[in-house]
C-alpha cells in the first residue's frame, strides 16, 4: 500500500528522529494555535499533500481500499492551494471556522527512515485529530500519514504528506481543518 | 395525521412549518410516500465494467445492491437476506457472483436468487422452496442516458415521465458531447446533521445564499473566472413538474467559459460549445456556466463544479451525502484532472465552497424542534407571483433569486405526503 512497502527501510539516527519528532509536534501545536500562516510555510514549494477517499473493500482488494492519484480525493493540494485555503479563513466570512474549531492534534507512533535522497526522510506517523465546535458539536478524525520531509536551508519541510483517513463515511459534517 | 399535514405546506403565501424539518411521524410518512414511491438515483452506468460489478447504496432507508448479471442486465435488490435481515453485502463496490450472507450463510446469485442454504436437504427436508426466498427486487430500474434510477413502486410511471421536462434540463449534464458522460473513481461520503430536505431544496433553486454563505469562498478565488454572485445578470429559476428544478445563468451570445474553473476548463468549453450546440440546440448552449438544480427528491447536481450527489436520509435529523464528479467520457484526461481538482477543492466535504453550507442546514434543523419556534412558519415568498412561462424554456420560469423552485419542491412534497397525487401525474 505504502510506495514505501517495496523497497527496504533504513530507520534514521536517533538524532534524526528526535528532530523529526519535535518538528512534527511544533507543526501539530501551529494547527492547535491556528497560526495557519506559520504552519504554511512548513511546506516546500512543490509540496503535495494528497488524502484519497477510502471504500469498504473485501479484504482481498488490497489497495484498491483507497482511489488512485486520479480518483477522488478530500484534499489534493499544492502549496497554492493551501494557501489559498488559508487566506480564505483570513476574509472572516469562512462561516464553517467562524466562530472557530477548537482543536487538538495528537501525534503517536512516528517512526522515521531514510529518504529517496541524503536531504530527504519518510516518516509514518497515527494522529487523532479532535474538532470541537459551536456548543456541543464533536468530531473525531483518526489515521495515518506518510511525509517525505526535506532539510531547506536546514529546516525540515513537508515536500509531500499522505493522509490515510480511517472513516469511509465521514462522521464529520466538514473538513474545515487541516491535517 | 394525514388530515394535519395538508396545512403544513401552505404553498399559495409561501409558507412552511418547521415541523416537516424534525418531525419523526413526517420523516416515517416520507419514507413510505416518498422514498417507496419516487424514482431515486442509484449510480452511473459507468459504475460498471465486467458482469458480476456490484456497488451498494440506499433507498430511502432500505439498503440496495445494483449489480451487473452474467447477461449484462442491471438489477437492483433489496440488500438484505430473506432469512433474519442480516445485509448480505456490506462492501461498496467490487465484483461477484453471488452474495453469502454472513450470519448463516444463505446465498443469493447476483441475479438475486436464492441458490444456496445450508443444510437444505438435512434440516429443512428441501421444503424450503427457494424459487420464493431470493432477494426481493426493486421492482422498476431505468436509465436516463447513464444515469440509473430505481423506483420501489411497481405503479410507478416510466423514468421519462416521472422525469418530464426536467429531462431536457439533464441533458445539460450527461448529453452536451458525444459520448456522454461518466463518473470518476470513488464518492465522497459523509454525514450532516440536518434534515435531507434543506440539502434538496438548497441545490433546487437557492441562488440567493451563494453570496453570504460562500462568500469567503468568492472572496479568496475559488470562485471561477467571471462568476458574479449578485443578483445582477441574466439567470433564471425553473420549475417543472413533479418537484424537479434547475437553476441556470443565462450567457446571451457570451463567454462559454463564463464561470469555468481554471484556463484548461475554459479552453476546453470554448472548444466544445459548437458540439454542444449541434447536440443540444442554441437555447441549452446558453446554459453551460454554472448550474445548480435537484431531481425530486433527493438527487442534486452542480454542472459547473462537476458534481453530482443522493442525500441519502438517516432520520428526521440526519443525511449521508454521497457525491461524485462527473465528467465528458470524451474530454481530454488534462481537462478531467482539472476538473476533478476543480470539483474536490470546492465541493467535496473539504471543498471551500461545501464546507459552509452544512452548518446552515444544521441550526435549521435544531431549531426546528423549539415548542415556540415551530410556532412560526418559514418564508419561501421570493418571487411569489412572478413566475412567468418563457418561450422556448420549459417549466415555470423565475428569476435567478427567486423561491420559485424551492416552493415547487414542497408542493410535491405536500401531495405525496398526503396522497393527493401519485407519481407521475401532471398538474
Amino acid at each position: 500500500m505504502s510506495s514505501a512497502a517495496a523497497r527496504e527501510l533504513r530507520p534514521v539516527e536517533d538524532e534524526v528522529l528526535r528532530e523529526v519528532e519535535r518538528f512534527l509536534y511544533w507543526e501539530a501545536r501551529l494547527l492547535d494555535e491556528r497560526r495557519f500562516h506559520d504552519w504554511l510555510e512548513l511546506f516546500s514549494d512543490d509540496a503535495h499533500y494528497w488524502m484519497p477517499v477510502r471504500r469498504e473493500r473485501s479484504l482481498s482488494a488490497g489497495t484498491a481500499e483507497f482511489a488512485d492519484e486520479s480518483g477522488l480525493a478530500f484534499f489534493d493540494e499544492d502549496k497554492e492551494s493551501l494557501r489559498s485555503r488559508v487566506q480564505r479563513l483570513d476574509t472572516g466570512m469562512a462561516w464553517a471556522e467562524e466562530p472557530p474549531s477548537r482543536t487538538r492534534h495528537l501525534v503517536t507512533n512516528i517512526e522515521v527512515f531514510q529518504g529517496d535522497s541524503p536531504s530527504q526522510v519518510l516518516v509514518f506517523a497515527n494522529f487523532q485529530v479532535y474538532r470541537t465546535r459551536l456548543e456541543t458539536k464533536q468530531d473525531f478524525f483518526l489515521g495515518s500519514r506518510e511525509d517525505t520531509l526535506r532539510k531547506e536551508s536546514g529546516s525540515w519541510k513537508i515536500a509531500r504528506r499522505k493522509i490515510l483517513i480511517d472513516q469511509t463515511v465521514l462522521s464529520a459534517d466538514n473538513l474545515s481543518i487541516f491535517f | 395525521m394525514t388530515n394535519g399535514l395538508k396545512h403544513l405546506v401552505d404553498f399559495e403565501r409561501g409558507l412552511i412549518n418547521r415541523r416537516i424539518f424534525s418531525d419523526p411521524e413526517i420523516y416515517r410518512l416520507e419514507l413510505e410516500r416518498i422514498f417507496a414511491r419516487c424514482w431515486l438515483y442509484l449510480g452511473h452506468e459507468s459504475q460498471f465494467h465486467e458482469p458480476g460489478d456490484f456497488f451498494t447504496t440506499y433507498m430511502g432507508e432500505d439498503p440496495v445492491l445494483v449489480c451487473l448479471g452474467p447477461d449484462r442486465q442491471i438489477r437492483a435488490l433489496l440488500n438484505v437476506c430473506r432469512h433474519r435481515g442480516n445485509r448480505v453485502c456490506r462492501l461498496d463496490q467490487g465484483n461477484a457472483k453471488d452474495f453469502t450472507c454472513s450470519y448463516h450463510g444463505w446465498t443469493y446469485s447476483n441475479e438475486g436468487k436464492l441458490v444456496g442454504v445450508p443444510y437444505h436437504k438435512e434440516y429443512y427436508f428441501e421444503e424450503l422452496d427457494k424459487e420464493k426466498w431470493g432477494l426481493i427486487p426493486v421492482p422498476r430500474i431505468e436509465q436516463y442516458k447513464g444515469l440509473i434510477f430505481g423506483c420501489l413502486d411497481a405503479q410507478a410511471p416510466p423514468l421519462v415521465r416521472y422525469l418530464g421536462d426536467m429531462a431536457w434540463y439533464l441533458d445539460l449534464l450527461v448529453d452536451r458531447r458525444d459520448g456522454g458522460a461518466e463518473l470518476l473513481e470513488g464518492a465522497h461520503k459523509w454525514v450532516i446533521n440536518a434534515n435531507w430536505k434543506f440539502a434538496a431544496e438548497n441545490f433546487v433553486g437557492d441562488m440567493y445564499h451563494a453570496g453570504m454563505t460562500h462568500a469567503a469562498a468568492v472572496k479568496s478565488g475559488f470562485a471561477g473566472s467571471q462568476t458574479k454572485y449578485s443578483a445582477g445578470g441574466a439567470g433564471f429559476q425553473i420549475s417543472v413538474a413533479n418537484g424537479h428544478g434547475i437553476g441556470v445563468r443565462w450567457i446571451e451570445g457570451g463567454d462559454a467559459a463564463v464561470g469555468s474553473p481554471s484556463p484548461e476548463v475554459a479552453a476546453y468549453l470554448k472548444e466544445m460549445l459548437p458540439e454542444m450546440e449541434r447536440r443540444l440546440g442554441p437555447v441549452r448552449a446558453k446554459m453551460m456556466s454554472p448550474v445548480h438544480g435537484s431531481v425530486f427528491p433527493n438527487f442534486s447536481f452542480l454542472n459547473g463544479s462537476h458534481t453530482i450527489r443522493v442525500w441519502h436520509p438517516k432520520g428526521p435529523e440526519k443525511i449521508e451525502v454521497w457525491a461524485w464528479c462527473l465528467v465528458d467520457r470524451n474530454a481530454p484526461p488534462e481537462v478531467k484532472a482539472a476538473i476533478r481538482l476543480h470539483y474536490l477543492r470546492r465541493f467535496s466535504p473539504g471543498g471551500t465552497w461545501e464546507q459552509d453550507d452544512s452548518d446552515n442546514w444544521i441550526q435549521a434543523t435544531e431549531t426546528s424542534r423549539g415548542a415556540t419556534t415551530r410556532r412560526f412558519p418559514l418564508n419561501y415568498q421570493m418571487g411569489r407571483g412572478h413566475e412567468r412561462i418563457q418561450e422556448g424554456l420549459p417549466g415555470r420560469v423565475g428569476d435567478f433569486f427567486s423561491e420559485n423552485n424551492q416552493r415547487n419542491f414542497y408542493r410535491r412534497w405536500a401531495e405525496l405526503l398526503t396522497g393527493e397525487r401519485r407519481d407521475g401525474e401532471e398538474k
